[in-house]
């Protein structure tokens, strides 16, 4: 049995992974927790950036990667990112082998599988390096590995499980080949990859890998420790592109989701973003001239992520531009048309979810069904005035839990957990909730840090 | 039990100690970056608010700097506790009393929003006693 479980966030913008103790969902000690330092360069070591840039003799990974597309952007040049979405799609397979576009492999010579295995195994030699420089891990500690996936809306995120864990299996046979020089700055040569991806390939093996979903991790995260946790969840997704409601019962042992509860919309952070920066080009009644209104909209796009924080918690926001104050209140988007349709579109989703969760729990004789937001959006007011709306029959109630959970606060932190605490709630939460929780499981078992069949560094 | 076997354990404490010791530092790393960011550029818009010499540009710098300060504050978990003159029972536990008075007041004003991380009170709402004829 292994003494750690390794959840890994393969997130749209960066990949996150943790591990807990083995039985942590039974014996919680928040201490225990242990978010991993992925990356070695930038403030955030707990954040790998997901992107994978050809160059012309070399694949450049993370961060370098990043770099590197925006010095050739002119060149209408771009790192491969949102590997996510990708893995999303119907027809997995048939996306996985076309030709990744000319933008992104000038050289003509990547499939897309080739280009998601190669991050894949950048992401577990960052794991790998992650866990050795952990004096309480690196130890021989084993551990079960797993990962978080949205309920696929297109497809059967289940079914689909095979195929993804084929593909960690043909990542670590690489990693396994080419060892560190994949963490290097430089990347790797064409001529290494085109060396060691075939043999990678054949020398595959189904890795043992458990899939959670993420509206299961935030149940785990929101509910371990509590005694009086409740068996049935709706859980509020917003995201950037989408956002995403899903409903889970837990029943004896296993966590079950509720698939007729399960909405997506296609309106989420993205969305609210180019209302505010519409709103804000309206009300700028100087900026008249194309380049004056394309400067404000750039302006807009880079200091977004700020201005609709403050919209959203303080109300409003204000900004500079040519040496102009610019505010934005909240009211302001709520006045907007395609947000009124979007928040009744959100309200009735809500509303059909959270019916089915709480039939299913007045018919399994519970009494509360808990309501949590997760995502980047989970701190919007109308996002939290959803989960805190008071019903119309009492039974059975809806507690809102709050977007970090409690226990991140815990004095072993020091109060500095809870301020990333969103960023890596799904690798937390999925690294703590058991084996019940999971929605698929392959293959067998390997220690994570066991470097058998790795051959001696060359170059 | 050998003096061997009792220098184990303590080795091991020390050792997640130290792992949690790394850990925390790097967890305060990742919140204080962008907390870094949001404190320089309020101290760029306090220098523009102190130097403005119009009144609408003071106020809207004013505005920037509540902004920023706000930003920083969030990025290190930080959150307000109370409403800004809202109307509360004084608790001398709670509140802090931001005016001098001859008798304890029944009940009082926020004037100022306290402010805490993580359900620890790191300052109190400072209040005032609440005007009679004022209601709210």
């Amino acid at each position: 049995m292994s003494d750690w479980t390794l959840c890994i966030d393969f997130g749209t913008a960066y990949s996150k992974a943790a591990v807990a103790p083995t039985g942590a969902w039974s014996r919680f000690d928040p201490a225990t927790v242990r978010p991993l330092m992925l990356s070695a360069e930038g403030q955030n070591a707990f954040l790998l950036d997901s992107a994978v840039f050809v160059d012309e003799d070399r694949v450049l990974f993370g961060r370098v990667a990043l770099n590197e597309a925006d010095a050739q952007a002119d060149q209408k040049r771009a790192a491969l990112r949102s590997f996510k979405t990708l893995l999303s799609v119907s027809d997995l397979d048939r996306a996985l082998n076309t030709n990744a576009p000319l933008t992104i492999d000038p050289h003509r010579v990547f499939q897309m599988r080739d280009l998601i295995v190669l991050y894949l195994a950048y992401l577990l030699a960052s794991i790998d390096r992650a866990i050795v420089a952990d004096p309480s891990l690196a130890q021989g500690a084993t551990f079960s590995r797993r990962y978080a996936a949205p309920a696929w809306r297109s497809g059967d995120s289940a079914g689909m499980h095979d195929v993804v864990v084929r593909l960690f299996g043909e990542a670590e046979a690489f990693r396994a080949i080419v060892g560190k020089r994949i963490l290097s700055p430089e990347g790797l040569s064409l001529r290494t990859i085109s060396d060691a991806l075939p043999k990678a390939m054949e020398q595959a093996e189904a890795l043992e890998m458990g899939l959670i979903y993420e509206a299961t991790a935030a149940a785990a995260y929101t509910s371990v420790g509590l005694e009086n946790a409740g068996s049935h969840m709706i859980v509020v997704d917003m995201g950037a592109g989408t956002t995403d409601i899903a409903a889970l019962a837990r029943l004896g042992p296993r966590t079950i989701e509720l698939p007729e509860a399960r909405v997506t919309l296609k309106q989420a952070g993205d969305f609210i973003d180019r209302i505010i920066a519409n709103r804000v080009l309206e009300s700028a009644k100087w900026a008249k001239r194309d380049e004056e209104r394309s400067e404000l909209w750039s302006v807009l796009m880079r200091q977004m992520a700020d201005i609709k924080e403050a919209i959203m918690a303080d109300g409003r926001a204000t900004l500079r531009n040519q040496g102009r104050s610019i505010t934005l209140a909240f009211k302001e988007i709520e006045k907007d048309e395609d947000f009124r349709d979007f928040y009744k579109s959100l309200r009735e989703s809500y509303d059909h979810a959270l019916a089915v969760v709480r039939d299913d729990a007045r018919a399994r004789g519970r009494s509360e069904v808990q309501a949590i937001a997760v995502g980047g959006g989970a701190a919007t007011p109308f996002i939290q005035d959803l989960i805190r709306r008071k019903m119309e029959s009492t039974r059975p109630r809806v507690i809102p839990r709050p977007a970090t959970p409690d226990w991140a606060h815990a004095r072993e932190f020091r109060g500095n957990l809870a301020p990333v605490f969103p960023q890596l709630a799904i690798a937390i939460g999925g690294a703590l909730a058991p084996d019940s929780m999971l929605a698929a499981r392959t293959g067998f078992s390997r220690p994570a840090n066991d470097r058998s069949g790795t051959p001696a560094e060359r170059d | 039990m050998s003096a061997g076997k009792k220098t184990k354990p303590k080795k091991s404490a020390a050792r997640q100690r130290a792992a949690q010791g790394v850990l925390t530092d790097a967890l305060a790393e990742a919140a204080w970056g962008e907390a870094d960011a949001a404190l320089a550029q309020a101290l760029a818009d306090f220098d523009e608010a102190e130097t403005a010499e119009k009144k609408g540009a003071r106020k809207d710098a004013l505005e920037r700097l509540g902004q920023a300060l706000s930003r920083a504050a969030r990025k290190r978990g930080l959150s307000r506790l109370g409403d800004l003159d809202e109307r509360v029972e004084f608790d001398a536990e709670a509140h802090d009393l931001n005016a001098p008075v001859a008798k304890t007041p029944k009940s009082v004003r926020i004037q100022a929003r306290g402010v805490t991380r993580g359900g620890e009170v790191l300052i109190k709402p400072r209040v005032a006693p609440a005007d009679k004829k004022k209601r709210s």
